[in-house]
């Protein structure tokens, strides 16, 4: 483990892409936004690091659609996502280039790195910022503590800073950047891992009807119990092209097929109606659906964080609320 | 009955509020609501699941538990105990001291360095900070390699190594292997933690659990600090519905039709 020795507080603040078989998350968009303003505030430059063996393509559509300068980090052997290896890498990289800060997803890769990183560089880890804000002596994140019940407003010591993202609270402009990027090429020894990669699967079968369906019923760990599965299922049957969906916790337990979960590790969906039901609106579910474009929480905790994100709260017994509303649907037909 | 060496597990426990917990901020500080309940973390309980299976298939192996926290969080080790694990350790730190990442994962360095441990076990984060930030932190300080969000995880025949899945964006899943020592944050999965047996429970809440108060000179400066706590911002109207149950359903049904979306 090496030390962090060049940095500087205005050094470039660089963005981590993410991307997967020669393709870029549009997440990377998003890292982009955090990363500007923040270079704003310290009066310095964003570059956007992509690391991978083969990573000029991807490089030259960053550089194409989110502008920056892009530096292509090329690995022998870096087919895919390797936390060791990134750690490594940028470990070595990021004193080299000088940066105040490194910023990453709130993802499942980022959550991986960053915080080894900042072991590495002696970095201050800032995880899953949704703003940012500054005071008298600089600068402060904002990121959700307490279950996503309250913001936790956190101010850092002296660089490097090693921040993650949350994914969908800096969301990026539409259309190609005003000045697009240029591409520098770095050249990286294979780096030795004692974490060996063996295999890469596809999600095996994630409900098509889900991302498409125009109205997302959804139940987490309030609905109790299985048997209280049938009221969603009746609730989303009052819609046509409806689909049925969980959060995780129900999803491990069984209820629903992984298929039907929405969330960081599952789909993300962004329908005309999302009827949540019995879910606390934990970050790594709300991820998945706060694009949705009406939003109607039903839970029996008036704190829940999901109230935060909802159109209409209602402070209810799922089991008494849902029975209900199919009440007053068929008094409404007949 | 084959032989193995005998591996040694540490598992790294969090005590959390009950997640339907009240509070009020007042001046930036959280001030919980009596009656305050705890838990362990629901992932740390997963990660001591792992543990657990890893010895039901291993026998000759003992599974350690550990907790960074205030006195009155001796409970989850108790309840650790009563799950099946075979020794518990306290590492005690003051009421009010709210630690960083960074320090909670260099007091568990310290005392995981004395323990020579095979396989560090934690949670994929605590829900209620969501962080996920002292497993790679702890990885990186032991200099051993680490996995996070794994779901699932296959010992090798000869306990010299380990295959993980883990979750990533998706639905989709990577798969590897790692040598032992290492350490993996577990993530939720369809093996719902046990239960802890009563009788071992009652055995367990007599237990001595050794324990030692933490000395905050020996942990590094803290990176960062919260500043304060503030209510969320609603990032839509919220409107509450008011009312009885039948009324809420008339209102709902109402707004729904009025956006034409029944």
């Amino acid at each position: 483990v090496n030390a962090g020795s060049a940095h500087s507080e205005n050094g470039p603040v660089v963005v981590v892409a993410e991307h997967r078989d020669g393709q870029l998350s549009p997440l990377t968009n998003e890292l982009a936004v955090c990363a500007q303003r923040t270079a704003e505030m310290l009066s310095s430059e964003v570059v956007i690091a992509i690391l991978g063996e083969q990573v000029s393509e991807v490089a030259q559509e960053a550089a194409r659609t989110i502008g920056h300068k892009v530096y292509a980090v090329k690995v022998p052997g870096l087919k895919g996502f390797h936390g060791e290896a990134y750690v490594k890498i940028l470990a070595d990289l990021i004193p080299s280039w000088g940066a105040s800060a490194v910023v990453g997803g709130h993802t499942t890769s980022g959550m991986d790195w960053a915080p080894a990183l900042a072991v590495d560089l002696h970095a201050t880890y800032l995880a899953g910022v949704e703003a940012l804000d500054e005071d008298a002596d600089g600068m402060l994140f904002s990121r959700a503590g307490l279950f996503g019940k309250a913001q936790e407003i956190i101010k850092p010591k002296a660089n490097p800073w090693v921040i993650t993202v949350a994914p969908g609270a800096f969301p990026a402009p539409a259309g190609l950047p005003e000045h697009p990027g240029s591409v520098e090429l770095f050249e990286e020894t294979s780096q030795k891992c004692r974490a060996k990669v063996i295999a890469y699967k596809s999600a095996a079968d994630q409900d098509l009807g889900l991302t498409q369906a125009q109205v997302v019923v959804a139940g987490g760990r309030g609905i109790g119990k299985p048997e209280n599965l049938e009221l969603i299922h009746r609730l989303a049957g009052l819609f046509s092209r409806s689909a049925v969906a969980g959060s995780r916790p129900v999803c491990d337990l069984g209820w629903l097929d992984y298929g039907s979960q929405v969330g960081l590790t599952g789909a993300m969906v962004s329908p005309k109606l999302y009827i949540s039901c019995g879910i606390s609106g934990a970050r790594q579910h709300t991820v998945g659906m706060r694009g949705s474009d009406f939003i109607v929480a039903i839970s029996s905790d008036p704190a829940a964080a999901i109230f935060n994100l909802a159109d209409v709260c209602i402070v209810d017994d799922l089991t008494a609320f849902i029975p209900a509303l199919l009440d007053q649907a068929e008094r409404a037909v007949h | 009955l084959k032989e193995w060496r005998q591996m040694r597990l540490l598992v790294c426990l969090k005590q959390v509020p009950e997640p339907e917990s009240l509070f009020d901020l007042e001046q930036g500080r959280v001030i919980w609501r009596r009656p305050f309940r705890t838990r362990m973390g629901s992932l740390d309980e997963f990660a001591l699941e792992t543990g657990l299976r890893i010895k039901d298939a291993f026998p000759n192996t003992t599974i350690q538990a550990v907790t960074l926290g205030p006195i009155s969080s001796s409970g989850i080790l108790h309840r650790a105990l009563g799950m099946g694990a075979d020794q518990a350790f306290h590492i005690v730190t003051e009421d009010e001291q709210d630690l960083r990442p960074l320090a909670v994962a260099s007091a568990l360095a310290d005392w995981a360095r004395e323990g020579a441990f095979d396989l560090i076990l934690c949670g994929a984060m605590s829900e209620d900070a969501m962080q996920g930030a002292v497993g790679p932190m702890l990885a990186r300080l032991l200099d051993i390699p680490w996995a996070t969000a794994v779901s699932s995880l296959e010992t090798s025949q000869d306990a010299s190594s380990i295959e993980v899945t883990r979750e990533v964006e998706g639905g989709n899943r990577q798969i590897l292997e790692l040598p032992l020592p290492c350490l993996v944050t577990i993530q939720s999965s369809p093996f719902q933690p046990r239960y802890p047996a009563l009788s071992k429970l009652l055995e367990a809440k007599k237990a001595d659990i050794p324990a030692y108060v933490l000395d905050a000179r020996s942990l590094p400066a803290e990176p960062e600090h919260i500043v304060r706590l503030e209510v969320p911002n609603r990032s839509r109207a919220g409107v509450f519905l008011e009312g009885s149950t039948i009324e809420k359903a008339v209102q709902l049904m109402a707004i729904l039709r009025q956006r034409a979306l029944l």
